[in-house]
């Protein structure tokens, strides 16, 4: 952690909001079909059954807890740790399945711009949620000791909505991937 | 000076956020492309038997036991057949759906799972998901005989042994659409919409 240099506060803004935002999108994809979500948590086959549910529920909730504590100053380290765990404990769950060739499950992930089942299991996850993480320990790096001025907002607003486009660029391009495949093997 | 700076700023994130745009849905349009353009998907699910054409004509075993004829004409009732497949969440989701609609419309229509691949995977998932009132049929040719190309796909055939409604079904809503499409005579409700317009 040592190794990251001190990080402006607009962009220690810019961060949390785009993280807030993936999160926040993610659990709500995820609590509004609880039984959906549930069929894929029990798809991955890291759980006995009787775990699927509570877990089904617990994730999401763990979610939105991060999505929001990590968009207030005072929370945001709280939240920037919890978002961390998050991502760290459902990384490891796409990577183990990744390991076992079980790539035609789905991902479940509920991202941004896109619904629940229409991503199913690749590289590119584990590789998306290490940039995530990355972002989420330059937060933690966060100098707060330069004043913001006014336009200092403009500029943590127009990050964060190019974070975003680029955050669902880069989710469509990973789902094209395997129609690009499948394509191409025929 | 620092005001041709801020109004300098401003534009940039401007036409930024617009590029950004434009990227974005230039990757959405490759995205419908490459689904178009492959040889499965979207555009594959208007193949098969249509509605009003016989049903082919299947033998098949059921898992639980026992063998089942599909698109049998003199049926006493009519047939539901529902593709399914282990590791699909949606299809698990519309599991207790399918137990009630077995249950409410037991008079008229038997209620049939299908699904191919290896038969240990499947026998382990119909005892798990207390599957075994349905029958369960293992069978890759009835698959391509009605071109199923998405999971959870959903086909009604009459006693008659016609193909009445057939289609992807996400929900429970679209599922109970293919009795109303069989009543209204039509493939799909989105049929009918279309022919009410």
């Amino acid at each position: 952690m040592g190794a990251l240099p001190l990080l402006d506060p607009v962009a220690a803004s810019a961060l949390s909001a785009v993280l807030s935002v993936i999160f926040l999108t993610g659990a709500w994809q995820k609590l509004r079909d609880p039984a959906l979500f549930q069929a894929n948590v029990e798809n991955y086959r890291l759980l006995p059954d009787v775990l699927a549910w509570p877990a089904a529920i617990l994730l999401p909730v763990w979610e939105l807890a991060a999505a929001i504590l990590v968009l207030f100053d005072p929370t945001r380290t709280a939240g920037t740790i919890l978002a961390i765990g998050l991502l760290s404990v459902v990384t490891a769950a796409v990577i183990i399945n990744l390991l076992r060739g079980r790539t035609e499950i789905d991902c479940g992930c509920g991202s941004l711009g896109g619904h629940v089942g229409d991503q199913t299991l690749n590289w590119g996850l584990p590789a998306r949620n290490a940039v995530l993480v990355l972002a989420a320990m330059l937060i933690l790096r966060e100098d707060a000791t330069r004043a913001l001025v006014w336009i200092d907002y403009l500029s943590v607003a127009g990050a964060t909505l190019g974070l975003l486009g680029l955050y669902v660029t880069a989710n469509q391009l990973m789902a094209n991937h395997p129609r690009l495949h499948a394509m191409r093997n025929h | 000076m620092t005001e041709a700076l801020i109004v300098s700023n401003i534009i940039l994130w401007i036409v930024v956020l617009a590029l950004l745009l434009a990227v974005l849905a230039l990757a959405r349009q490759v995205g419908i492309l490459y689904e178009r353009v492959a040889p499965m998907g979207a555009l594959m699910l208007d193949h098969g038997p249509k509605v009003g054409d016989m049903a082919p004509l299947f033998n098949l075993e059921s898992l639980g036991g026992g063998s089942l004829s599909v698109g049998l004409a003199g049926n006493k009732k009519s047939q539901l057949l529902f593709f399914l497949s282990p590791t699909c969440p949606v299809c698990k989701k519309l599991l207790p759906v399918l137990k009630s609609i077995r249950n409410v419309e037991a008079k008229w229509l038997d209620v049939v799972l299908a699904s191919d691949g290896d038969r240990p995977e499947h026998a382990e998932f119909y005892r798990k998901a207390a599957l075994t009132e349905f029958p369960y049929v293992l069978s890759t040719d009835l698959g391509m005989a009605f071109q199923v190309g998405k999971l959870p796909y959903a086909i009604l055939i009459g006693d008659d042994g016609r193909v009445r409604a057939k289609g992807l079904v996400n929900s429970r809503e679209q599922l109970e659409s293919l009795f109303a499409a069989k009543e209204l005579g039509v493939a799909s409700v989105q049929e009918y919409i279309d022919q009410q317009a």
